[in-house]
């Protein structure tokens, strides 16, 4: 009973990011990028809790709670006035539309099925269900950052990508050491000030934060 | 000997912490030069005991590279490198302590300290390697600090270039080395060398083929064979004095180390043409590598030059004795092998002496340039006596060392009548008449650098005020030039404790009965004889005591004192005196088709009549072969290739990012694909 239901929940919660993940793909205004990253963000803290109470493992409340911290509430207050600042930059020419870039995203899920599947069917833990779909949120990040111009945009993939392989950690592992979750944490909120910062020189150099324009650096 | 094992290492780190602590401070100096020399002198030791009491001593530390461990071996063959590392060594440390002090406040004193001992560190440590990941890494270690090392001086013309040259090489070398030991020990690096030993029988000819050329490349651009020899010319002249000392006594030969421990030792020898390529490159590399030096009016590169015709001198011997091994001529392969290495220990000793010289020339002239020097027998008599012993061992005059290994080789060479092939037989001779030749003209290139150098009257002015060399310069020389005599006078009690350094490699057998022991040294089947100390004898009474009883006995008691080369002439200035241009240039007609030399000739005639000459300006070069033929052509190739792949680089960081994701996802349907 209990490991049909942690199975279901876990299905759910890493259907909840993926689906939050491929949002991206169909929104423009970056606003939209960040909200979405806000509520699968909520999803995996969601997730996290659930895997911490039903694989009984207390430290992941903590790790659940850090998660929360940086990636519902700092990160996305970040993004959203680094967005106001650089003002009302919109994803309007990604370099594949809306309609292939769904078409694409879904042949990157199908692919991550085809090569988890070795995995899935030896294991036998519970969350076996979710792998697929974690793999595949970390082709649907890459994706976005290949695909999307803005800087911005390109960070919030980058952030879906980390994301993405938080939730495969937390599904094949029940949650790695809280020290080490706390080192990757820091990881990524050290990248994403870098990042910041960079943007902020793209925008001062280009007047712009589409990174189409960086090719003008090449030798 | 573990207690030596552990002096040799620790103090080579005590130097090397020194020096980092100290600075430019004496001490700091005086530690860097004592842990080298006092290393160095470990090294010797440990050798020597190793070789005089045939002991083998093998060593594992498991626990202080993870996965590896550290394993150690001291063998007849290391054990002799280990004596030639530390002869050098110990000369270079104390003869650095003063070559640097020139050096304060110009260069990084901490730096040069630092990695002239780690320099000797891995040169030590690199022939106790008894494993490939072990060899590989100390290697790469030695590599690294020798090019840092020759990049001392960076902010001179040249240097960056000539390091750049010596790291590619290098690189390129290790590379074939590292494939090599790959195929050798069958994908695992951490197999032992007793395990290869072992197994390299079973290989397949072609693998066994495969892994005896990348051998050649890999220590052949270390040892500098020609074509490889490249960077020699450009990497020892640039180094200080004493580094290039260490590269052209010490780092070179561990190509032959390599070379010999690999074909010879480690895969028991092969078919004739290994032997056979060995030979004629070497025979190649010798002739070639004196021929440029004749060309060479800048001190420091002739004598690097000299480096590549010694190398082949020494792969004569090793080819040499490849061949014999091949037939089954045991002895004969012995004593080709013991040339080799017999050349090798004397041209460290010798050639090390002439860099250690050229660089007391340098520190007092602050010039390589030949022909800005002259007349410095008188300011440097000891720098001149000690330039002297070494010209004359390296030109293979008896009764110095030079002469001892190379009537070896000869010797070795002379007994291919006894090889069943006769194509082979046929060409060794080949080989006999190109060694001669080489002799001949290296004679001909240190009568040029000796006399051009030292004698006449100088011809610039800072030749003229030059000095000494400091004490501790004198005595680094001092040593190698009594150990260049010493070699030279015992060659009889030397070849016997060579056999014993090869006895076991690659199916040789114990050779100590084939030499007797005595003033005579005899050539196995009663081939030659020689006795250096006879000759030694016979030049004394020759040189010395006849002179000196002439002057007892007051024979020729009308004695003029003149300007030397004076020809009787009232006023002489340097610009009438003979010039290494002049020297040469009999030789460069010669040889002209290789040189292919062009001249230019410039006269400016005065206005009013071309009867007045103002001024003549002539310059000729000689055609760079190898760079222009080989070099120049590769390195097209490779921009060719550069550019193709600058291709992929568009500029573009979506397209970046997407390649990130195509070879992710063609690694994991991959690895799906072979689960």
């Amino acid at each position: 009973m209990n490991d049909a239901l942690f199975a279901q929940l876990s299905t759910l919660g890493s259907s909840l990011a993926l689906l939050f993940g491929i949002t991206l793909l169909w929104r423009r205004s970056l606003s939209a990028y960040i909200s979405a990253f806000r509520w699968q963000s909520a999803a995996l803290s969601a997730l996290l809790v659930a895997i911490g109470y039903l694989g009984d493992d207390p430290e992941l409340y903590f790790v659940a709670i850090f998660f929360a911290a940086l990636k519902v509430i700092a990160l996305p207050y970040y993004l959203t006035r680094m967005e106001k600042q650089l003002g009302g930059e919109r994803e309007s020419q990604p370099y594949v539309n809306v309609a292939t870039s769904l078409i694409l995203s879904g042949l990157l899920v199908l692919l991550a099925y085809a090569v988890t599947r070795p995995l899935v069917i030896v294991s036998t833990l519970p969350t076996r269900g979710g792998l697929p779909l974690a793999v595949g949120l970390i082709f649907v990040g890459l994706f976005v950052v290949v695909t999307r111009k803005k800087a911005l945009t390109q960070i919030v993939g980058f952030l879906v990508l980390e994301n993405g392989i938080a939730l495969l950690a937390a599904l094949a592992t029940f949650g790695i050491p809280l020290i080490v979750e706390l080192g990757v944490f820091l990881d990524v909120l050290m990248g994403f000030l870098v990042m910041q910062v960079f943007v902020y020189h793209i925008h001062g150099t280009f007047e712009s934060i589409d990174v189409d324009q960086l090719s003008e650096l090449r030798y | 000997m573990e207690f030596l094992l552990q002096l040799m290492l620790g103090a080579y780190v005590v130097g090397a912490a020194g020096s980092l602590l100290g600075g430019d401070a004496r001490w700091g100096q005086g530690l860097a030069a004592l842990g080298a020399t006092l290393g160095a002198g470990a090294t010797l030791a440990l050798g020597a005991v190793a070789l005089l009491s045939s002991a083998t001593l093998t060593l594992t530390l498991p626990g202080v590279l993870p996965l590896v461990g550290v394993s150690l071996r001291v063998d007849g063959l290391s054990a002799f490198f280990l004596v030639v590392v530390g002869l050098v060594g110990m000369a270079a440390g104390i003869y650095g302590y003063g070559y640097a002090a020139a050096y304060v406040g110009r260069y990084s004193l901490r730096r040069l300290g630092l990695l002239l001992n780690l320099l000797l560190w891995s040169l030590s440590l690199l022939v106790l390697a008894d494993n490939a990941l072990i060899f590989l890494l100390v290697w790469e270690v030695m590599s690294l600090s020798a090019y840092l090392l020759v990049l001392t001086e960076s902010d001179q013309p040249g240097t960056v270039r000539a390091g750049n040259w010596y790291l590619s090489m290098t690189h390129a070398g290790f590379a074939a080395l590292l494939g090599m030991f790959l195929m050798l020990s069958g994908g695992d690096l951490s197999t032992s060398f007793q395990a290869m030993r072992e197994q390299t029988g079973g290989l397949s000819p072609l693998l066994r083929d495969i892994i005896f050329v990348l051998a050649l490349i890999g220590f052949g651009a270390k040892a500098g064979i020609v074509p490889l020899h490249i960077w020699l010319p450009m990497a020892h002249p640039v180094a200080p004095s004493h580094v290039s000392a260490l590269m052209s006594g010490l780092v070179i030969k561990t190509g032959v180390y390599g070379l010999v421990r690999v074909a010879l030792d480690l895969l028991g020898g092969g078919p004739v043409w290994w032997g056979g390529t060995i030979l004629a490159l070497g025979a190649i590399s010798a002739l070639l590598g004196v021929l440029y030096a004749l060309m060479e009016h800048d001190l420091k590169r002739l004598l690097a030059y000299h480096s590549v015709e010694n190398i082949g001198i020494i792969l004569i011997g090793v080819g040499a004795g490849l061949v014999f091994q091949r037939y089954g001529l045991m002895t004969l392969a012995a004593l080709g092998l013991i040339g080799g290495l017999y050349h090798t220990i004397n041209h460290a000793t010798f050639k090390g002496l002439l860099f250690l010289g050229a660089g007391s020339v340098l520190h007092a002239t602050h010039t390589r340039n030949m022909e800005d020097m002259g007349g410095l027998i008188k300011p440097m008599p000891w720098t001149a006596a000690f330039f002297l012993i070494g010209a004359a061992a390296i030109s293979a005059l008896p009764p110095l060392n030079g002469f001892a290994s190379e009537w070896l080789v000869f010797q070795s060479l002379l007994g291919s009548a006894q090889i069943p092939v006769p194509e082979i037989a046929v060409f060794m001779p080949v080989a006999v008449g190109m060694l001669a030749l080489t002799s001949g003209l290296a004679a001909a290139c240190f009568v040029k650098a000796f006399g051009i150098t030292f004698l006449a009257i100088p011809r610039s002015h800072e030749a003229a005020h030059a000095h000494e060399a400091p004490l501790s310069m004198r005595l680094g020389m001092g040593i190698l030039a009594v150990v260049c005599v010493a070699l030279g006078l015992a060659p009889a009690w030397v070849t016997p404790l060579l056999g014993r350094a090869l006895t076991g490699l690659g199916g040789l057998p114990d050779t100590q009965t084939a030499f007797t022991l005595g003033v005579f040294l005899h050539a196995p089947d009663g081939f030659g004889r020689m006795s250096p100390l006879l000759t030694g004898l016979g030049l004394l009474v020759l040189l010395v005591a006849i002179p000196l009883l002439m002057r007892l006995l007051r024979v020729n008691q009308r004695l003029r004192m003149g300007d030397s080369w004076g020809c009787g002439r009232i006023g002489q200035t340097p610009r009438m005196e003979y010039t290494a241009t002049a020297f040469a240039e009999p030789l460069r007609r010669v040889f002209a088709e290789l040189y292919r030399p062009s001249k230019e000739l410039t006269i400016d005639f005065h206005p009013e009549s071309r009867y007045f000459v103002q001024s003549i300006a002539y310059k000729s070069e000689i055609s760079p072969l190898f760079e222009r033929w080989f070099y120049e052509p590769l390195l097209a190739l490779i921009q060719r290739l550069a550019r193709l792949v600058r291709r992929l680089q568009a500029g573009s960081l979506h397209l970046y990012l997407a390649y990130v994701v195509v070879v992710l996802v063609i690694l994991l349907l991959s690895a799906r694909w072979y689960s």
